[in-house]
């Protein structure tokens, strides 16, 4: 800890409006969390250029790693939308990320990562009201990374939107559509007690989840 | 909400937000808090100017002993830079008496308000000494030691506690860690303090040059395997590009010893104020210490067997980067350039947590250090008479050399790595037009050491900076001053640099952005800097003609439209009886072709990102699992092998590709870290591209897998273990109130049996874990082994010094070999915590063959081993 300057590695004030969790749950959780929000990605930016830069802060050597990466949607596109999810396996990895590659450019643009609660079902989607970040719907300036692109865009970046925008037709929603990423080390040797439906499910999980989620779409308070 | 309004929605909410914030920032600042911050800050405009009215404003009765101490604490420890600074406040300090009647105890039976502080000063000092925390005790010293010049503190007893750390260096087996640190703390008090030590006891100075060197003098053959750059064989050659710390510290000691310590570089701004004369003041007596005796922090590992292992990063010698000439940066083998860069090392080191502060803190720097030793901004004249030295470094290229050094610092950097890279970037964005240039140097000469023996693994990051800062300056490198070196060999080292770097920049970029940064000549493919085009699949069942066609596209089918795993594999039954049964051909091996069909399939299916490979592969565990075991169900090398070799064709084109999808297959437990280690050395047998830092990178990814698999299980266990203990401890006091009832105890008992289930789960699991880790390390030991003494390799060949002096007209295989040296010498020194611990194991089975072995490679690769892992001094 230093007594003399700020250490980059602390959460922001940006709070998900969807999560339901006190002041101090929340703190606690982004003490842990291994999970972080990345934004002002151009929309043609792929998961393994994410991967590539983010590895860098990963520590395979104590248990770590990049567990899985989670793109932001546009809700009814289902194209990137300019923000993802980075998961790790270790917290100390998380915070690596805030020091060490916020701020820096990615794809030459400036990327910014937030400490996050977790990824949750649904929150791969925008919660603009067309789709996409909510960001973008306020937006004034000209950003050829993040949609607003012309004719005056050369073809290369015209191939790649094609690329960026098949690339997720498939994306599906509800349990199961983002894969996990692998989890530690298990004992194969061992078979492993049959598993039911009913206790994949979470004591968290919200039964209205999706009506909660529907409502608040339009509260503007997702992240740059 | 129940007083939810429509209208307000997302005003009230940001409202509520901003309160939150206000309600932080308005928590006011404690008194001791001022106190602190107002120490903190000193020299924010003008230090010297600061100086007497802080002195003044602390004398005042708020400011309390404890809190200024504590201020002074924080600014010693963590702005070193501004010790000469808080020495003179200190001195200061001691010429203010405040108010006996108000109470302050503490401050009673002072002379001075100095003497308060200083004796408060010395107890955190005494604290940071029981923790072992070596850089405050580093810079307490160098306090100490201005305060010793500045004539508060008795000089005899600053020499005896510089003895108490001489004395660290003749302790029975103190590591190199422990040494290294107090032979520093020693050596910079005596840099600072030396004309008074020397004036007062001449034969004090000299003896405690003669203990650190004779420490430095036993220490030689460890430095020749973290040298950065130098031939494998040639243990004596000294590095042209980088000077060893200790060496450093000695000669700067010897030269200021010459000089009887008079020293014109180190700022004193006390030397200005009067000395403290007056009958009350009396010399503060350092107490007599001794530096706490060494913690051994690491992780241990017990096994079943008994077998204890133990994960410990020794430290190696340290060699600071010198690129530069010595009228352009400091060398670090002169005081002046010893002080210099310690100083900034500390800085880069300190300010870690806040990369952008310690950018800007390093480029204002030279506000600290006496006029003359930085070359003065541009615009800004020199005062002629003012200067009291002519150094005139170049600042940024200073910085520079000092931030790259510790990024490429042997076997590993001290914070993670990109770090170093991150704060160039920022250097580069604060003051573009002064250390872009300073950045273009050090390219520059990075890259003409690359054939001069530049270490490999420097070489790899290197080339791992260069891809990154130019990712954040638009790729913008002048790439044709290097059009020449298309002669080389296409494997030299300046060749395999730029396909290289061009490889990371596509990766943080894509194809056709880097292919437009590159002159003409090396978009030509010919030039083997860049691939035609961009690194896409290589499904080898594509089209109709090719073998296996019909049977590829009856898999792909069936896992495109996402058929259950359990269906494919009866699927795969039949297509297998067709291949079998088939007239047209005999197939040799036909599980090896399945394997590849659904391997390709399977990767074909996850192709299109990271996301995808990820559904693809956690859809089809099951099918994995088929393929990567015999028909018994017991896991099969062979098909392992197979697994990843149709990884490496399908992902040709894109090493980073094969990397992850390894990654993954051993996460999702379809192959072992020792499967990919021999797979990556069987495979350059088949092929030339040899032991690069493309297979170093598998390598070194299963190598790292296997380790931390060990290091999650062994925390799972200690947790375990730690409830059980506790389980037990409460067992016991239960137990103990209810004696005399035998029946009441029974419940306890039941309910360990289940705990201790778990424990013993654990303990196979670590023991498991821990024999994978054992294969994986000694399977790479092997690998290296084969590769290295093979008679048909250029490897046995190319470490002889004859060979290396017309290394100019070395070709592909020579190159390749010599790579390999490099890659078998970072395995060993950068895996020596773990080595160590099965040392004797591991070379008795891979060195059998060597075992008589007199050849220089045999020679070699045993003198590597041993001296890496501390059989050999």
């Amino acid at each position: 800890m230093s007594h003399v300057v700020q250490p980059l590695d602390q959460p922001s004030n940006y709070k998900d409006s969807q999560a339901r969790m006190d002041r101090n749950r929340q703190q606690d959780a982004l003490s842990k969390s291994t999970t972080l929000y990345i934004g002002n990605l151009s929309f043609y930016t792929t998961e393994e250029q994410i991967y590539e830069i983010f590895s860098k802060c990963a520590s395979t050597e104590e248990g770590g790693g990049i567990k899985r990466i989670i793109m932001g949607l546009d809700r009814n596109t289902r194209t990137p939308c300019g923000f993802c999810f980075v998961e790790y396996y270790t917290h100390a990895e998380a915070l690596a990320c805030m020091r060490y590659i916020s701020g820096t450019k990615l794809d030459e643009r400036i990327v910014r990562c937030d400490l996050d609660l977790g990824y949750k079902e649904g929150r791969q989607f925008g919660r603009g009201k067309t789709g996409g970040q909510v960001r973008d719907e306020h937006r004034q300036d000209y950003d050829p990374g993040r949609g607003g692109w012309g004719a005056q865009v050369q073809r290369q970046e015209i191939d790649r939107r094609k690329e960026a925008e098949e690339r997720y037709a498939d994306a599906q929603d509800g349990p199961g559509a983002v894969a996990g990423g692998g989890e530690d080390w298990k004992d194969n040797s061992v078979p492993e007690p049959e598993k039911t439906l009913k206790r994949e499910r979470s004591v968290d999980d919200d039964d209205d989840g999706e009506r909660e989620a529907q409502r608040a779409r339009t509260d503007g308070d997702d992240r740059i | 909400m129940s007083d939810y309004r429509p209208h307000q929605r997302g005003g009230g909410r940001r409202r509520y937000h901003q309160r939150d914030d206000y309600e932080d920032r308005k928590r006011e600042e404690t008194p001791e808090q001022k106190t602190r911050s107002a120490i903190i800050k000193l020299g924010e405009v003008d230090a010297v100017e600061e100086l007497p009215r802080l002195a003044a404003q602390l004398a005042q009765p708020r400011h309390r002993v404890p809190a200024i101490a504590e201020g002074f604490r924080i600014g010693v420890t963590e702005q070193p830079y501004k010790i000469p600074y808080y020495a003179a406040l200190l001195h200061l300090l001691h010429q203010e008496v405040k108010p006996k009647d108000e109470g302050e105890e503490e401050h009673a039976s002072f002379s001075s308000l100095g003497a308060a502080v200083l004796d408060d000063f010395w107890r955190g000092f005494q604290g940071f000494l029981d923790k072992l925390a070596w850089r405050e005790i580093r810079c307490c010293i160098q306090f100490f030691a201005h305060l010793t010049e500045a004539g508060i503190v008795a000089p005899d007893s600053m020499v005896s506690l510089l003895q108490s750390f001489t004395a660290v260096l003749d302790e029975f087996g103190a590591s190199y860690g422990r040494a290294k640190r107090a032979a520093l703390c020693a050596a910079e008090g005596l840099m600072i303090a030396g004309y008074t030590i020397k004036q007062a006891d001449p034969d004090k100075a000299t003896s405690m040059i003669e203990a650190i060197q004779s420490y430095n003098d036993g220490i030689i053959t460890t430095k020749w395997i973290v040298q950065p750059d130098g031939q494998f064989s040639n243990e004596q050659q000294a590095s042209q590009c980088g000077a060893e710390l200790l060496e450093c510290v000695l000669s700067a000691l010897k030269e200021l010893n010459a000089l009887d310590f008079t020293t014109t570089f180190i700022p004193r701004p006390y030397c200005d104020y009067p000395s403290l004369s007056s009958a009350e003041f009396s010399y503060f007596r350092l107490p007599s210490i001794l530096v706490a005796p060494e913690v051994i922090e690491v992780e241990t590992i017990s096994t079943s067997t008994g077998e204890e292992i133990q994960v410990k990063k020794e430290e190696w010698p340290e060699y600071l980067l010198k690129l530069f000439d010595s009228a352009i940066t400091p060398a670090a083998e002169t005081a002046p350039g010893y002080f210099v860069k310690s100083a900034l090392i500390d800085i880069v080191t300190i300010f870690e947590v806040n990369r952008k502060e310690c950018a800007r803190l390093l480029l204002e720097y030279p506000k600290w250090t006496v006029p003359g030793t930085f070359k003065p901004k541009p615009g800004v004249k020199q005062e002629t008479s003012g200067a009291a030295v002519e150094n005139n470094w170049e600042l940024e290229s200073t910085i520079i050399e000092i931030i790259i050094g510790a990024y490429l610092r042997l076997p590993e950097t001290s914070h993670t790595a990109v770090y170093y890279v991150t704060l160039v970037t920022d250097l580069c964005k604060l003051s573009p037009s002064t250390v872009g240039p300073a950045v273009g140097k050090t390219i520059r000469k990075l890259y003409g050491l690359l054939s001069d023996g530049l270490d490999v693994d420097l070489s790899r990051r290197f080339t791992e900076w260069f891809s990154i800062h130019m990712s954040n300056f638009g790729f913008a490198w002048v790439w044709k001053e290097w059009i020449p070196d298309l002669n080389l060999d296409r494997d030299h080292p300046r060749r395999h640099f730029m396909r290289r770097a061009v490889e990371l920049e596509v990766r943080l970029a894509y194809h056709d952005r880097v292919l437009k940064t590159l002159p003409e000549p090396m978009q030509d493919p010919e030039a083997a800097v860049i691939s035609a085009e961009s690194p896409g699949p290589n499904f080898v069942y594509d089209e109709p003609g090719k073998p296996h066609y019909d049977a590829a596209q009856t898999i792909l089918n069936l896992l495109r439209s996402r058929t259950k795993a359990e269906e494919v594999v009866e699927q795969l039954d039949v297509v297998k009886q067709s291949m079998e049964t088939s007239e047209d051909e005999h197939i040799a091996d036909v599980d090896g072709i399945i394997r590849s069909i659904v391997v390709q399939s399977l990767l074909s299916v996850g192709a299109r990102s990271f996301s995808h490979l990820l559904n693809a592969l956690e859809r089809y565990l099951v099918l994995l699992r088929h393929i990567s075991s015999s028909s018994e169900g017991v896991p099969n090398k062979e098909a392992k092998a197979d697994i990843l070799s149709a990884t490496s064709v399908f992902w040709k084109n894109n090493q980073q590709m094969v990397g992850i999808v390894y990654d993954k297959l051993m996460q999702y437990q379809i192959v072992d870290p020792a499967d990919v280690i021999t797979w990556a050395f069987e495979r350059g047998h088949d092929s030339d591209s040899g032991l690069r830092s493309t297979t170093w990178d598998l390598l070194k990814g299963a190598i790292d897998k296997a380790n931390g698999r060990v290091i999650i299980a062994t925390r799972k266990l200690n947790v375990l273990r730690k409830e059980d203990e506790e389980r037990r401890d409460r067992a016991k006091a239960n137990a103990g109130g209810a004696m005399e009832v035998d029946g009441d105890v029974k419940p306890v008992d039941e309910k360990t049996d289940a705990e201790n289930a778990a424990l013993t789960n654990a303990v196979k699991a670590v023991d498991s874990l821990v024999r994978e880790q054992k294969f994986a390390l000694s399977s790479a030991l092997d690998g290296f082994v084969n590769r290295l003494t093979s008679p048909t390799s250029a490897a046995p060949k190319v470490i002889l010094q004859e060979e290396w002096a017309r290394r100019d007209s070395w070709g592909s295989s020579e190159w390749i070999g010599w790579e390999a040296w490099g890659w078998y010498r970072q395995f060993c020194r950068f895996y020596a915590p773990y080595l160590r611990n099965y040392q004797a194991t591991l070379s008795t089975v891979s060195f059998a063959k060597l075992e008589t072995a007199t050849d220089p490679s045999s020679e070699l690769v045993k003198r590597i081993w041993n001296v890496a892992t501390g059989q050999e001094p």
